[in-house]
Formats: structure tokens, C-alpha cells, sequence
């Protein structure tokens, strides 16, 4: 069989002045067109596909979200647990306030025994050749 | 068409015409639900919200206020309240509440023995849908009601204003409202600081599931308050609230307040007054009076009550003098004991003691009256003496971290002001003084004749930004020379004069006693106060002792001074100050 190109622009041999057939390409072409993909695929097993597809994408954001609520969740139980410590770093401050506090310290040395140093029995002792200290301006 | 064909028509379009009605009615009815009573009436747009969105608005933490060494004066904690939900407990026993509530209610007093049986029959009565049967509860308490997981029972916490050391301080403080409604500071510390301590609230949205648990979270989270250092040394403050307490006590007073200032920067050391309250239970001492009855005892005595003076402020007279170069510590006078004027009415000492020829440090040894009315109505004259009150911060407030009051003394150019006036305010008396301004006037003297503008707060911490407060000359008062000549004339006054009980052994000491008396009650209602320096060679603490009507011992130099020298004795012990005298 003997093939003729319509078109007068069509490829020409780059020698010899001979046509070249253009079979393959329009087959290819026709081909493409009726089978988009490598497969053939018929419009029942499409459906399928497409359902299995967004079912498994269903899941996927399914199972995304689960995980996000459970991470959720924990981020809350940590928060709870984040307030609990709080709360009884808050007390624990707060007892160690109370104790330091000079009038529970008073107390605890009275209950021990101790009793207020005497202004009146203060006595000076002069060191001789002592220099004078610099007096310090609060602590 | 035939007439079956048309009657089957008909029909169908009256089916047609049926179905459009019914669809119709339907969607007026959506209209109804959805546009009109979505937002309105029933709310059912927020209804819907409030099923499965949880909306919370998460409190700030209260800013901390520390002490100078860092120690905790205001802090807070978490208790909780509370409640019982009475409806739902009828619901769940619908026949048999009267009965199954005995037994909880049991069990809520054996944990809460202060929620009587008939308070728990009455909540539970009251068939609302919560009602709260106990606020802030001991952590203790807490944990059984927890443990015990007792039904249509709830605690909700709450965060409360705490003090750990009782009315250490407590009108430098203040205190914070603690209800429902309102969490504000109030007075002291906690009023004036009040916006920068509360910080600012977050919010807390949440879609939650059926089981009320957090789907997706939205979270503001809250900035917390500023921590707040003071210049207060707590120990200071309860040796000094402590050995005030007990004067007031001993000498039957009506009241007292001491101030304590560092000499060299104007940061107050110690503040205290007696009576005081405790900031933890506030409101019972709501009928409790401070300032001789004038005021609740809330407000600071120390920057919030006037007062007059009395002697101490001879040593402003004598300042304003000596600055001026009028009068030197040995320029004399005669005093016969009391003193005439062509303008103003007669000025006698106390008990009209005659002190013959005495120069100017004499009459503060003496204490004279006659001595500091010549000086002011003489020497100096109002135009010379008034600019000096001023330039010692008399009837200006101090702008100290705090409310205060501001003073007042009549001047020339006032309606009713006399020549009588200036006579008097130069011992002491027509003139209203805050126990703070006395003790600032004292430090100027301190300070070389500088004036140190007063402060509290050394540090606002808010969240890392740091603010440290810096000492501040507020102005120069009175020349360096003049300061030195007044602190020996005060030396010598709390030596040899009525500051003989303030002496501390081992160091030198510059100060003044007063004893103000108030026109119109009787003679032995007094004001006894000491103001002064220690030590007087290198002055590291201003104090200022004022007792209001002591009934045992009504003079400065009997009722404030003893006080005056155990407070600066601790202040020498404490901070190891060495001794400026050994003999």
C-alpha cells in the first residue's frame, strides 16, 4: 500500500526528494485520544477507582483528625497537669514566704528559747589603733 | 385530549400544586427558625455555640511584690470553691432525694466543718441549678473532696491575694478586693500599682465533643502582672512594727507610726503604724479607725495624716537662718521664758522656763519656744522664713509610691494669716505635716542640705523588662555648711537636751524631740515625736518616731525617744554599722 501526504509542507526526506509515511504519528494521536492512560480502563472500573480514591482519602483526613483531636487532647492533659504543678509551686512559694517571714522566725526562736538581745547591756570595747571602718549604705 | 387525559392532568397538577404548598410552608418555616430566631428570641444560633464551644477567660496572674532582699510580701495562690448543683441532685433521685441527700450532707461537713448542716440542707433545698457552700477551702480539704469524688458536688478554684507575713506592712501595701465582681488593689502598694500589678487577661475558646473534651483549641494566653521590688526591709519593718506595737501598748497611746529612710538615697526602709490591719482578712477591719479616728485604718498614717510637728521643727527654723547666714549655732538671745511681739500674740516656753542669755544651739537644747519664734519673727521675717518651709517640701506632697496627703500651713498672702502664724509655725505649731515630710526635712540635713525625693518601689519587673528605680536629688535645701553647722547644734540637742533617751550607745546621733499639743482638747493630749540622724558623723538612717496621745508619758523626750533608740539600735546592729564614738 502506497501512502501520499495531503499537505505540501508535510517532511520531506532530507535527501532524494522521497515522502516519508505518516502512520505513526496519527496513530499515535488517535490513540491518545481514546486511551488517556497507558491502560485501558472502562467506565465501571473508573467509578470504582474514583470511590476507592476518595474513600481513601476519606480516611486519610479521618485518620489525620483523629490524630490531631488525640494530640489535642493531650496538649489539654498537659496543660492540666502544667496547671496542678503551678498550683503547688504557688503553695510551695508560699510556705517557704511564711517560714522566712522574720515574725514565724521570731516566733520559732521563742519557742526555742532565745530571747530579744538587751540594747541596754550593749557594751563598746575600744580597740587600740583600730581604723575606722567605711560605713556601708544598706546591704 | 380526551377527558380522562384531562382529568389525569388536573390531578397531577394538583399534586404539583400541593407538593409547592407544602414545600412552601416548609421553607417559611426554615425562614422562621433559621433567619428570624437565629439570633433573636430563642437564640438558637448561640445555643448551638454554647453546646459544643466553651469560651473561658483566663486571669492574669497578679504581679509578685518582694521585699529588698527578696523576700515575698504579696503573692497568690489557688483555692477553691465550693458548690453543689441542687436541681441536678433532684433529678437524679426524683423520688428519694430528701432521703439520699443525708448522707452527702454528712460527708460535706465531716470534710467542711465550718459549712454548717442546716447551710447544706438549705443549698441543697434551694433547687438551683449550682450554689456555692464554701469559698477557698484548705488545700487539704480539697484534696478529700477530690478523693472522695462526691456526685452533684464541684470545686471551682480561684486565685486569692496572699500575705505571708500577716500586717507586716500592711498600709504600705495595701490590700485586693476579693469577691466576685472585683479583684482590685486597694490603698498602699496594691491601689497605687494597681494597673501595672493586675496584668492583662487572655481567652480560652474551644470546640469540645460530646464528652465536653477539647477538640480544637484557640488560646490567648495571659500576660502576667509585674513583680514589684520595694525598698522595704521586711526585718526592719517588724522589729519597728513590732517595738511600736508595744509602746503604743505600754504608753496606753491612741496610735503611732514610724518612718525609716536611707539617709543617703531617700528609699524608706521601714514604714509601719499602729493600729494596723492584717491584708489577708480586710474586712475586719473595716470599723477600725487610723489617723486619731480621722480616717480608716487602711490608709498609711506616715504619708496619709497631718500633724503638727511641734519642736522638730525648730530645726527648719534654725536652717533657714543658719542658710542664710543670719544667725551662726553661738549667736544668743534672752530669754525670759516667754516673749512679746507688736504683731502677734506673746510666745512662751513650756512651763515658762527662763533660760537667760542662750545662743541658738541652746535653744534647741532647751527646746524654746521663745528662741525659734525670735530667730523666725526677728531675724528672719516671713519673707525669709516661708521660702524655707517650702524648699523643705511642707505642704507638697512627696510623690512617694503612694496616696498621700500633702500638708498644710498658713503663708502670707492666705486669707486669715497673721504674724501669730509665723511665730508658731517656727516651733512647730499652725502648721499640718505628714510624718513623711518631717523625716524628708531631716534627711536633707542628713544628706549635706540635699534633698532626696522618697521612694518605695526600687524595681518593676514586667515580664524581663526590668525598671530599676534610681535615687533622685529632688533639690538642694540648704548649703552643705549649714547642714554641718545644724547637725552639730542637733548633736548637741539630743546630747545634752530632750534627746537624752534616743542616745545609742557607741554612736553619735542628730536629733530633735516634739511634743504637739491641739488646740482645743486638753494640754496632756499630745504628740510626741523624735526626728533625727544616726550616726550624726556619717548619717546612714533618718528616723522618725511619732506616738499620738500617749497617756503615760506624754513628751517627745519620755514617749517617742526610748522607741527612737531601740529602732536605731537594731538599724546599727543589722547593718553593721561601726560605732562613731567610744567614750
Amino acid at each position: 500500500m502506497v501512502f501520499r501526504n495531503k499537505d505540501p509542507n508535510s517532511l520531506k526526506a532530507p535527501s532524494g526528494g522521497q515522502e516519508m509515511p505518516d502512520q505513526p504519528i496519527q496513530a499515535a494521536k488517535r490513540r491518545r485520544q481514546l486511551h488517556p492512560f497507558l491502560f485501558r480502563i472502562g467506565p465501571v472500573a473508573l467509578s470504582i477507582c474514583s470511590v476507592l480514591l476518595i474513600g481513601l482519602m476519606a480516611v486519610l483526613y479521618l485518620s489525620q483528625s483523629g490524630q490531631a483531636v488525640t494530640a489535642n487532647q493531650q496538649i489539654q492533659q498537659f496543660h492540666n497537669q502544667q496547671a496542678v504543678l503551678q498550683r503547688e509551686n504557688q503553695d510551695l512559694l508560699y510556705t517557704i514566704a511564711q517560714e522566712e517571714s522574720p515574725g514565724y522566725i521570731a516566733e520559732h526562736a521563742k519557742s526555742l528559747g532565745l530571747v530579744p538581745a538587751d540594747s541596754k547591756s550593749v557594751i563598746i570595747v575600744v580597740v587600740p589603733h583600730l581604723l575606722p571602718m567605711k560605713a556601708v549604705h544598706g546591704k | 385530549m380526551n377527558i380522562q387525559v384531562r382529568r389525569a392532568r388536573h390531578r397531577q397538577m394538583f399534586i404539583f400544586l400541593l407538593v409547592c404548598l407544602g414545600i412552601f410552608v416548609l421553607l417559611a418555616r426554615l425562614y422562621y427558625w433559621q433567619i428570624l430566631q437565629s439570633h433573636s428570641g430563642y437564640n438558637l444560633a448561640e445555643l448551638a455555640n454554647a453546646e459544643h464551644i466553651k469560651n473561658l477567660t483566663l486571669d492574669a496572674p497578679r504581679g509578685l511584690i518582694y521585699d529588698i532582699n527578696g523576700k515575698l510580701l504579696a503573692t497568690n495562690v489557688l483555692r477553691d470553691d465550693v458548690y453543689v448543683e441542687p436541681l441536678q441532685f433532684s433529678l437524679d433521685h426524683p423520688n428519694t432525694a430528701q432521703k439520699d441527700v443525708e448522707p452527702l450532707i454528712a460527708t460535706l461537713h465531716q470534710v467542711l466543718p465550718k459549712v454548717s448542716i442546716a447551710k447544706l440542707r438549705a443549698a441543697f433545698a434551694s433547687g438551683q441549678y449550682t450554689a456555692r457552700i464554701a469559698i477557698g477551702i484548705d488545700p487539704t480539704q480539697s484534696e478529700q473532696l477530690r478523693a472522695l469524688q462526691l456526685p452533684d458536688v464541684f470545686l471551682e478554684p480561684r486565685t486569692w491575694r496572699i500575705y505571708p507575713g500577716g500586717s507586716l506592712a500592711a498600709q504600705t501595701l495595701g490590700y485586693v478586693t476579693q469577691n466576685d465582681t472585683d479583684n482590685h488593689g486597694n490603698y498602699g502598694i496594691e491601689g497605687m500599682y494597681d494597673t501595672l500589678l493586675e496584668g492583662k487577661p487572655g481567652s480560652f475558646t474551644a470546640v469540645q465533643d460530646l464528652q465536653g473534651n477539647p477538640i480544637s483549641v484557640n488560646e490567648q494566653p495571659p500576660v502576667s502582672g509585674a513583680d514589684l521590688t520595694l525598698t522595704i526591709d521586711s526585718t526592719i519593718e517588724y522589729i519597728v512594727s513590732g517595738a511600736l506595737a508595744d509602746t503604743v501598748k505600754n504608753l496606753q497611746a491612741q496610735s503611732g507610726t514610724v518612718v525609716v529612710v536611707n539617709a543617703r538615697t531617700g528609699a524608706v526602709v521601714a514604714m509601719a503604724g499602729e493600729p494596723t490591719f492584717d491584708p489577708n482578712h480586710y474586712g475586719q477591719y473595716a470599723a477600725t479607725q487610723g489617723c486619731l479616728g480621722s480616717e480608716e485604718v487602711y490608709f498609711n498614717p506616715a504619708l496619709y495624716c497631718g500633724y503638727e510637728p511641734g519642736s522638730t521643727m525648730k530645726m527648719v527654723t534654725m536652717a533657714a537662718a543658719l542658710d542664710q547666714g543670719l544667725i551662726t549655732p553661738d549667736t544668743t538671745l534672752d530669754d525670759q521664758g516667754c516673749m512679746a511681739f507688736p504683731d502677734a500674740p506673746e510666745v512662751c516656753n513650756w512651763e515658762y522656763m527662763a533660760y537667760g542669755t542662750e545662743s541658738m544651739t541652746q535653744v534647741l537644747i532647751h527646746s524654746a519656744n521663745v528662741g525659734a519664734a525670735h530667730v523666725a519673727h526677728d531675724i528672719l521675717g516671713a519673707s525669709r522664713y516661708y521660702p524655707y518651709l517650702a524648699r523643705f517640701g511642707f505642704g507638697q506632697r512627696t510623690n512617694i509610691d503612694g496616696p498621700e496627703e500633702a500638708g498644710v500651713y498658713l503663708a502670707p498672702g492666705d486669707q486669715n494669716w497673721t504674724q501669730s502664724d509665723l511665730t508658731r509655725q517656727a516651733f512647730g505649731q499652725s502648721i499640718l505635716a505628714t510624718p513623711i515630710q518631717v523625716a524628708m526635712a531631716y534627711e536633707a540635713v542628713a544628706n549635706g542640705g540635699v534633698m532626696m525625693a522618697p521612694y518605695l518601689v526600687a524595681k518593676i519587673n514586667a515580664n524581663g523588662k526590668v525598671i530599676t528605680t534610681q535615687p533622685k536629688v529632688e533639690r538642694r535645701v540648704i548649703s552643705s555648711r549649714a547642714a554641718q553647722l545644724l547637725t552639730g547644734m542637733l548633736t548637741q540637742a539630743a546630747h545634752y537636751g530632750t534627746g537624752q533617751l534616743a542616745q545609742v550607745p557607741g554612736y553619735s546621733i542628730a536629733a530633735k524631740t516634739g511634743t504637739a499639743t491641739t488646740q482645743g482638747i486638753s494640754a496632756n493630749q499630745t504628740e510626741a515625736s523624735v526626728a533625727g540622724f544616726i550616726p550624726a558623723s556619717n548619717p546612714q538612717f533618718v528616723i522618725l518616731v511619732k506616738i499620738d496621745r500617749p497617756q503615760k508619758a506624754i513628751y517627745g523626750s519620755t514617749a517617742a525617744a526610748p522607741l527612737w533608740r531601740t529602732i536605731a539600735q537594731q538599724l546599727m546592729w543589722y547593718y553593721a554599722v561601726p560605732p562613731d564614738q567610744v567614750s
